[in-house]
């Protein structure tokens, strides 16, 4: 075991790399809420300044930001739910079952995510404003769950593939319905893929710029659109937009630890119960 | 893998399938035809009341444009580019925290962070840090000696700070795809391994790759895809620039559009969309030996 | 425990009810939707809103969008028959293109006292002889200079542009990371600028009498060179710059001298932004054959599908008038400038004694020149600016470039 040291500190040392790369352009983000322009632009690069806190002010109160945030929070956790569920049941018919065109509609769900979002925009445009449900929440996620469910059904059929089915079975013979079987047995044990598949429609819908912009207005406009009014035709507003943005991660990283721990675990301890 | 064959259990299985179904057909299947309908138009929205039906025109224009073919490359460039590298470090990490580490689930979080940033926002925060003049990255380099490059002024550096970029947006989200394939694979191989005496690597070659192989070829799937989309990154980034040297497919695409040539923009779309379509069915039918 | 389930079905049905049952055009009269620009002046027309509201009585729902954006969306929004918006802040360039959309406003301008606008200002919401906005906050080309260092070394604002080369020249110094002058020259949108005030002060037209391209031209080349000999005195990474770093070169003291937007002087007149403020000097662009900043000014202009005519009409006069004018120059924004199209807001004490570039503004104003009054003229910007990043890339060479350019803004005409 003597290369036991030094493959742990190559370890180590992988992980600060990585570490590094990651952090730093978040930490600068983060500074450049609370430095002044001078500061920001300054040579040598500021390491220790004094914080002004005004941009938070700015962006709190000069804008209806509260307002803008409940949208996508509205928007966000109305598609995770919504594609998480209609994801698994379809990834889980599918997994479960194949007939002879499953391979073909596997194919055509996945192409509904290739076609490119500019092509996308037009129509969506006019179905929603036909269906009065342009500059609605609802109309939003509408979209962001079709841009979030093939990936959805493709990643938890991969997930439930790996649940053996004797143990479905052993739960329906002792009387559980297929749906219970499902909830109880599977998706417990398939529970990292959900995750995954929460997070990223969750990503999806938070990030979305191309489509909140036309279809999302005064009533439903979400935070991507907003920030990016910061990019302004002078220039940059950096600490405004720094400021909004790490405003904006911080309910993004309690979100995270929260499905991870609790989500998981719940899932895990209701399959060792049932 | 038992799968049960019969036509009672097909029913039974589009019953869970027919809500996700229906949702995007009905979500996708208008705009789709909408769009593909409207490249057959010449339509301009400056002019509503001018819209004709001019068959393949669209099509043959944008064939016959040198600008689509460099757009083409530049986007093959990056996905290229961008795909690979993201894959192998998101497996790198993946089998990094699949082993004993410490603090690894406040490490894992603060490894997610990039996925919650605005691309918008961490394109900024990336053409301050590599602003030529005033950037901190090039003041360090200076510093050492090491010139002053210009990151985005550069045809070819400014593809690779484009490429970087989304490698530090994607790496995250590779990482956390394949870490949570890794996290859900069952224990009885490796134990079997172990006894057999296997080498980590031998571990990892024989035993997780093949159990990891459907999640990881679904992420380079999904990747390639939106790779050849990428947009708002780009854009914010560079522009394309300089010059058209990181102008994409998705971003010619978006001036088109955004010029209101509605005929144009979506013949380019639907181009795109054979495009990938071809890539990721060729790409799967190579790859995976088992039936889809 | 079966409380807590009945509480929560409660929360998801209201919750529920709340997201589909938000109505789908907004209803009272008294409300009218304005289609604005995001940031940059957003933060003004915030402060001064209430005021408007309670006088009126009209309440004002604020869609903001980002500059490279609000266009398509306005656009999108008009063509497909939205009825989105009743009041729309446009940029002149894009006023040809949506004046199909707009509400012509002739007869009502005269009640806004017309003669008081700088004339090049109001033609900018025109459009073949028809009023279609009204202008509220005109942009315009303008020279700015290290007016200490032209002192010091006993230096005059330069008149013609060999002149500014000649100067730039001998300011430009690497070693201390100091340019002669500060411009774009890459994929940015601003490259359009530059190109076209090179060509248009060597006399160049962009299309000619028949509306055919006229870029060709040894005028056009010897223009094409000239940004490309001014950029020997940028700052290196200038290939990369976008007007922010125009701005932000002078404001860190690092350029001698620039062409800039007016709306960017405002921030280097800022201590808190600038190490130059007070240092600097404006004045008009330098001339070869002539003398032609480009205009750019933001109007406001009336949807003509909207339901709320009169409304709308209350709100774009308010925006257009004198007291707005006057309020928004003294805001004390930090990111904003809204700068008066009016000869009695420009002329007063407030803005002239507030703004140190007033008087080069309403000079420039003047003899500003406007950018080809049709539809298409966006797609020719888009042209200018790609050809543009291609010569100064050194992609194509100023004689390729025009070729290319003039083929292109045919093609467009064409169509």
């Amino acid at each position: 075991m003597k290369a036991g040291p030094i493959r742990e500190g190559l370890k180590y040392l992988c992980v600060g790399t990585i570490l590094v790369w990651t952090l730093f352009p978040i930490y600068w983000l983060v500074t450049a809420s609370v430095k002044s322009e001078i500061v920001l632009y300054g040579t040598p690069p500021a390491w220790w300044f004094r914080p002004v806190l005004e941009s938070y002010a700015r962006v709190l109160f000069n804008i209806p930001f509260s307002s803008y945030f409940l949208n996508s929070l509205i928007v966000a956790g109305a598609t995770t739910v919504g594609s998480v569920i209609l994801g698994s049941l379809a990834a889980y018919g599918f997994s479960r079952f194949t007939f002879w065109w499953s391979e073909g509609l596997r194919f055509f769900i996945l192409l509904t995510r290739m076609i490119p979002r500019v092509a996308l925009v037009m129509p969506y445009f006019l179905m929603m404003l036909s269906l009065g449900l342009l500059d609605t929440h609802a109309g939003l996620i509408l979209a962001y769950i079709s841009f979030a469910l093939p990936f959805s059904i493709w990643l938890m059929i991969g997930f439930f593939d790996e649940v053996p089915v004797e143990l479905e079975d052993a739960a329906m013979v002792d009387g559980c319905s297929r749906l219970m079987a499902l909830l109880r047995v599977t998706l417990p044990l398939a529970a990292p893929g959900l995750v995954v598949a929460a997070i990223f429609a969750f990503l999806v819908s938070w990030n979305e710029f191309l489509f909140a912009l036309i279809l999302s207005g005064i009533r439903s406009k979400t935070l991507p659109v907003v920030i990016a009014g910061f990019n302004t035709d002078i220039g940059p507003l950096y600490s405004d937009m720094s400021a909004a943005a790490t405003l904006v991660m911080i309910p993004n990283i309690v979100m995270t630890v929260l499905i991870q721990k609790h989500v998981v675990r719940g899932l895990t301890f209701g399959a060792v119960r049932g | 893998m038992g799968r049960i064959k019969t036509s009672r259990k097909t029913r039974e299985s589009l019953g869970f399938i027919l809500p996700g179904l229906f949702f995007l057909l009905a979500i996708d299947l208008f705009p789709l035809l909408y769009s593909l309908g409207i490249s057959l138009y010449s339509w301009w929205l400056a002019r509503p009341r001018d819209i004709r039906f001019i068959g393949l025109d669209n099509y043959q224009a944008l064939l016959t444009d040198p600008a689509f073919y460099r757009a083409t490359v530049n986007s093959l460039v990056f996905m290229l580019g961008a795909v690979p590298l993201e894959f192998l470090a998101g497996l790198g990490m993946a089998l990094l925290f699949s082993g004993r580490l410490a603090g690894a689930q406040v490490l894992k979080t603060l490894i997610l962070l990039p996925l919650f940033i605005t691309p918008v926002v961490s394109s900024m925060m990336w053409r301050l840090i590599l602003h030529p003049d005033l950037g901190v990255l090039n003041y360090y380099l200076t510093l050492f000696g090491l010139g002053r490059p210009l990151w985005l002024g550069t045809p070819g550096l400014a593809m690779a700070s484009v490429i970087l970029l989304d490698a530090w947006r994607t790496i995250p989200f590779m990482f956390l795809v394949m870490h949570a394939g890794m996290e859900a694979l069952p224990r009885e191989p490796y134990e079997a391994a172990a006894v057999d005496g296997a080498t980590p690597f031998q571990a990892f070659w024989y035993v997780t790759l093949p159990l990891l192989k459907y999640i990881m070829l679904l992420t380079v799937l999904i990747r390639l895809m939106d790779a050849f989309r990428e947009f708002d990154s780009i854009f914010v980034l560079t522009g394309g620039g300089p010059g058209t040297a990181t102008e994409t497919i998705q971003l010619l695409n978006y001036r088109v559009f955004g010029l209101g040539h509605m005929g144009l923009a979506n013949a380019l779309s639907i181009l795109t969309l054979c495009f990938v379509a071809g890539m990721c069915y060729a790409l799967m039918r190579l790859m995976a030996r088992r039936s889809w | 425990m079966k409380g807590s389930l009945r509480n929560w079905t409660i929360a998801l049905v209201a919750i529920l009810l709340w997201v589909f049952a938000s109505p789908a055009g907004a209803g009272t009269t008294k409300s009218i939707n304005l289609a604005m620009l995001a940031g940059f002046k957003e933060d003004v027309l915030r402060a001064f809103l209430p005021a408007f509201e309670e006088r009126t009585g009209i309440k004002v729902n604020l869609d903001t969008a980002p500059y490279g954006d609000l266009y398509k969306k306005q656009l999108l929004s008009l063509a497909g028959g939205a009825g989105r918006y009743d009041v729309l802040f446009i940029d002149e360039p894009w006023v040809p293109t949506l004046a199909e959309f707009l509400r012509p406003l002739d007869d009502l301008a005269k009640q806004v006292d017309p003669s008081d606008f700088v004339p090049t200002t109001l033609a900018a919401g025109s459009y073949k002889g028809k009023i279609y906005a009204l202008p509220v906050d005109p942009n315009v080309q303008i020279l700015v200079y290290r007016k200490d260092l032209f002192d010091q070394r006993g230096l005059k604002p330069p008149g013609t542009w060999a002149e500014l080369l000649a100067i730039a020249k001998q300011l430009h110094d690497p070693s201390k990371d100091f340019a002669g002058f500060v411009m774009t020259a890459g994929s940015d949108v601003q490259t359009f600028a530059y190109l076209t005030l090179f060509l248009w002060s060597w006399g160049v037209e962009l299309l000619d009498a028949n509306n055919r391209a006229a870029v060709n031209t040894p005028a056009g080349k010897a223009a094409a060179e000239f940004y490309l000999e001014l950029l020997k005195y940028s700052p290196p990474g200038v290939k990369g710059y976008t007007f922010a770093d125009v701005t932000k070169t002078m404001q860190l003291g690092k350029a001698a001298m620039a062409v800039q937007w007016a709306s960017g002087a405002k921030p280097m007149e800022d201590k808190e932004k600038s190490v130059v403020a007070g240092k600097l000097g404006y004045a008009t662009v330098p001339k070869q054959a002539r003398q032609t900043p480009i205009r750019g000014v933001w109007t406001i202009g009336v949807a003509k599908d909207s339901k709320n005519p009169d409304a709308a009409w209350e709100f774009a006069k308010w925006l257009a008038s004198r007291e707005f004018g006057l309020l928004a120059v003294k805001y004390p924004s930090t990111s904003s400038a809204i700068h008066n199209a009016r000869y009695s807001v420009l002329k007063s004490p407030t803005f002239t004694g507030t703004l140190p570039y007033a008087e080069a503004i309403l000079t420039s104003l003047e003899v500003a020149k406007e950018r080809n009054r049709i539809p298409q003229f966006p797609d020719i910007q888009e042209q200018l600016r790609l050809t543009g990043a291609k010569i100064t890339t050194g992609e194509l060479s100023p004689a390729d470039g025009l070729k290319e350019l003039e083929a292109s803004i045919n093609r467009i005409m064409a169509k």
